[in-house]
């Protein structure tokens, strides 16, 4: 185990290190000039080349890449204030620490990610397990029809149209925001219940037609046709046997799904004006914001490769012939 | 100042007092316009000289809103977080329209309950006195004036506040006061005093004294007549020299007005609670009527709109969304949701640049200004609602602004006159000549753009669309060898003067790149008119004498056509009073917000 987390360390720090490269490359790479939004309205080209000078855009960008890479594992002193390590430095924008930006939108992010795959998964994978005990009859090729249909739909399609019906016009749902949990917990619950319910309308498609066709397909197993023989109930053999082995391809989609979630569900976030990481990484291009991009990618990054590091070890979990070795 | 990010509202800067035209009825009549719909202004409410106010006016409490109450918590929907909370690094209109709540400056433009606007003293006395022919400024400060830690504001806090304008940090700010002083443009005003104050340097008497606490006196070298309304921009806003932190003021500063920061949470919240060191008896202009305002960003305009429009929380308001194109339909079919509603100018006026260096011949930027299509152009933005026709370059609101001044038909012909156009082409020999024509990505430009170019072609040019990325619009036509023949480009004025609006754009001595010269005019006329009339002392012969510039730029040399002024409309929850228009921010004026019951 510790061989295996070690190895997929070292792996994740060298992907994260080629992220950072090509991200840092990328940004040069348009036309556009970081300092330009900070010259005020009458910009001169001396107080340009100042104000490139103070964000330090002016000096090569290895040098810039290499003293970027520095403070993150020795920290560095801004006109800002000292940035201890992990510095991921200031943003060019408003000089706010991007590590601090960063950690105070993943709640958000967090919340509407867990939040709704707790509602996406257990609708998901219930609908899929009905679709797949009555498969072949009119349950089975309604669910299948449903999920297709809701599968296609986008959430900058529903969510305006949950908004407009059931939030603003028949005032049945409450607005979304985004409060702490830790400061109100009802009021965290009530914020985000649509957002998770609109995000659950597009995922639960994939999670329910995932779970029928694995579990069909598991059902059809020798173990499975074993169990039956030994004379277990219907139940105990789909449940404790087909079930359990339908959940590997589950898992990964859901690992995938997770990390891209925690990453930032950019749409989710501006159609519901929530303050996550998606915003933040929209903003921070739109604004030529290196640092607060630069930060934004690398966390993003790091969120996708945990989760595909956790669904390896849960592969294990689920089934015993699988060694993490 | 004043170039707007096109098509990107965010930074639409604030350019301060416009004149006249406040909703007055929405003042008279607590919680909007009424039941007739959304106050307008009219065209006879709009150009009226502002008044620079003595100190029977500039005393306070402020002139109560009608039917206003104390107490409760009013929601705030904002689509941009404030980037700054210094105030001389404030100068996008979100940010100063809720720094008008923080920070104080030594005037204010003052709306009364009538509609009229006045520049009057905020931490000063009155507007100023004058002397040396508009050389020589002084302020006296009240007395019993605070920032928040209960610290006194003197003259040495006013001194400071000056200085540090100098400073290499501060870069987005109002650079006016500081140009004024040094009697230099561009980057050059800060060798007056580099770095700013830091090192222990100050500027020499003779440019800024403070005899005594509450004395402050500004010499100039020139007349400088719009001291008053360049003190009542945000950037002015008054610093604690004591708790100047340099850069890190950004993120804590010492606030004077009637609210401070409880907490700010970038990107996401703000709470703005009550100052119990400011006395409402040394303010003129401001009320704190709400306990706390809870403001919550990335509301884009369109949901901010649908959601007030909903009534969502009849308590909750917008400072700076404007109603969008597709819900202000549905708004102006509600009865009730008009009645919550108000509209006004902002500040900028949309002109079509003609680059002076390539497009030499005056018949062909003639053609093209009959050419153009305003009203395709202003459709997209929603004619009446996103903006008005105008025919001249000045808006409609700035005294001396003559609203039916249209010598190119932009108004009365919108579609364009094509006919016109081909005959001026012909005569100068110009028929199929090439017209590479710039515009954005945005998708209101984008839009306009093709009837542009349809009127174009059939007057007879040879016309290329080039599409310029929205993000570094802006960057690339201010680049003075940018390739491009015409272009869009937005501009609106600091104050209530033609000042801010003629000598930007057209003052040839300017161009360079980064410049709002975009047309490049470079015209010894019109450079000396500008000096000429900067030295005039009466306000109103001034505004006479720079609307006769202006016609003598457009007929005589037109190097940019007019197109249309930018309107704005908003709508606020059902329970909020005192919501007024002010022209200061283009949008609702927060210092008078109160909440019904």
């Amino acid at each position: 185990m510790i061989r295996f987390l070690l190895r997929r360390v070292l792996g994740a720090t060298v992907i994260l290190l080629v992220i950072s490269a090509v991200t840092f490359l990328l940004f040069y790479s348009i036309p556009r000039d970081p300092a330009r939004l900070a010259c005020g309205k009458t910009c001169d080209p001396e107080s340009l080349a100042m104000i490139r000078a103070s964000l330090g855009v002016d000096r090569p960008v290895p040098v810039q890449y290499w003293e970027y890479l520095v403070g993150i594992f020795a920290g560095r002193d801004f006109a800002a204030g000292p940035c201890p390590a992990p510095c991921l430095g200031y943003s060019f924008r408003d000089q706010s620490p991007v590590l601090e930006t960063i950690l105070d939108r993943v709640p958000t992010t967090a919340s509407l990610a867990l939040g709704g795959a707790v509602v996406f998964l257990t609708v998901g994978l219930a609908l899929g397990m009905i679709a797949a005990r009555n498969q072949g009859n009119l349950v089975d090729k309604g669910l299948s029809s449903l999920s297709l249909v809701m599968s296609s739909m986008q959430i900058y399609l529903v969510g305006p149209l949950v908004l407009a019906v059931f939030v603003y016009h028949l005032q049945l749902l409450p607005s979304p925001r985004y409060v702490d949990l830790t400061e109100d917990p009802v009021g965290w619950f009530k914020g985000l219940l649509v957002p998770w319910l609109v995000m659950s309308i597009i995922f639960t498609a994939a999670y329910t037609r995932m779970a029928r066709s694995t579990l069909v397909e598991q059902l059809r197993e020798d173990h499975v046709r074993t169990a039956r023989a030994k004379g277990m109930s219907g139940r105990t053999v789909f449940f404790r046997h087909a079930w359990r082995g339908s959940l590997i391809p589950i898992v990964t989609i859901l690992g995938v799904d997770l990390g891209s979630l925690f990453g930032g569900a950019m749409v989710t976030e501006f159609t519901f004006a929530l303050p996550g990481l998606g915003r933040l990484a929209v903003n921070s291009v739109t604004q030529t914001d290196l640092p607060m991009l630069m930060g934004v990618m690398l966390f993003a990054a790091a969120m996708i490769i945990a989760f595909n590091i956790l669904v390896d070890a849960v592969y294990a979990w689920i089934d015993p012939r699988i060694r993490l070795s | 100042m004043g170039k707007q990010r096109a098509l990107q509202p965010r930074v639409r800067t604030v350019l301060a007092a416009l004149v006249v035209g406040a909703l007055a009825a929405a003042g008279c009549s607590p919680g909007g316009g009424g039941d007739t719909g959304p106050r307008e202004q009219t065209r006879a409410e709009r150009a009226t000289l502002i008044e620079f106010a003595d100190a029977k006016a500039s005393t306070g409490p402020a002139e109560e809103a009608p039917g206003a109450r104390r107490g409760g918590v009013m929601p705030v929907l904002e689509r941009d977080s404030y980037e700054h909370l210094d105030p001389a690094q404030m100068y996008v209109n979100s940010q100063t329209t809720m720094a008008s709540l923080i920070h104080r400056r030594l005037t204010a433009v003052k709306l009364d309950n009538k509609g009229r606007y006045s520049v009057v003293g905020d931490l000063a006395t009155d507007s100023g006195r004058v002397s040396d022919n508009g050389r020589t400024w002084t302020y006296t400060l009240k007395e019993n004036i605070r920032f928040e830690d209960g610290s006194p504001i003197t003259s040495r806090d006013v001194r400071h506040t000056i200085e540090r304008l100098y400073a290499d940090f501060v870069t987005e700010g109002p650079k006016f006061v500081q140009e004024w002083l040094a009697d230099t443009s561009g980057a050059g005003h800060r060798k007056l005093l580099p770095g700013g104050p830091y090192k222990g340097g100050h500027l020499p008497d003779d440019v800024l004294e403070t005899p005594d606490d509450r004395t402050i006196v500004f010499h100039f070298k020139r007349p400088r007549n719009d001291l008053p309304y360049a003190l009542s921009l945000t950037g002015y806003g008054v610093v604690s020299q004591k708790r100047d932190t340099r850069e890190r003021y950004d993120r804590a500063p010492a606030t004077s007005g009637p609210y401070k920061i409880g907490e700010f949470r970038r990107g996401r919240s703000m709470t703005l609670v009550r100052n119990d060191q400011w006395d409402p008896k040394t303010d003129p202009v401001r009320h704190a009527y709400v306990d706390r305002f809870e403001i919550t960003f990335n509301h884009e305009y369109g949901k901010s709109a649908r959601e007030l429009l909903a009534d969502a929380d009849p308590n909750a308001v917008t400072w700076s969304g404007s109603v969008d194109v597709d819900t202000a339909q549905q708004v102006l079919k509600d009865k009730d949701a008009r009645s919550r509603t108000i509209e006004g100018y902002q500040i900028f006026v949309a002109q079509m640049a003609i680059n002076m260096d390539r497009v030499d011949d005056h018949r062909v930027r003639r053609a093209i200004a009959h050419a153009l299509p305003t009203r395709a152009v202003l459709a997209p933005y929603g004619p009446g609602i996103g903006g008005e026709l105008t025919g001249g370059y000045l808006n409609p609101t700035l005294p001396g602004a003559d609203p039916s001044y249209d010598p190119f038909d932009k108004v009365s012909k919108p579609g364009g006159d094509v006919k016109k156009a081909r005959e001026l082409l012909e005569e100068a020999d110009a028929v199929g000549t090439r017209l590479v024509y710039a515009h954005s990505t945005a998708d209101a430009d984008q839009k306009g753009s093709v009837a542009v170019a349809d009127a174009l072609k059939k007057a007879g040019f040879d016309v290329q669309r080039k599409e310029v990325p929205v993000d570094n619009y802006y960057d690339r036509i201010g680049k003075v060898d940018n390739g491009w023949d015409i272009y869009r480009s937005n501009w609106g004025h600091d104050w209530a003067s033609a000042a801010t609006v003629i000598p930007p754009q057209y003052d040839g001595r300017a161009i360079e790149d980064g410049s709002a010269n975009y047309s490049h005019l470079n015209d010894r006329k019109v450079n000396r008119e500008i000096d000429r009339i900067t030295a005039i002392t009466e306000p109103e012969k001034a505004a006479t004498e720079w609307f006769g510039l202006g016609k003598y730029i457009l007929e005589e040399i037109t190097p940019a056509v007019p197109l249309f002024a930018y309107k704005q409309l908003q709508i606020a929850g059902s329970n909020v009073g005192g919501v007024v228009f002010h022209n200061e921010h283009s949008g609702v004026d927060p210092t008078r917000l109160y909440l019904k019951k």
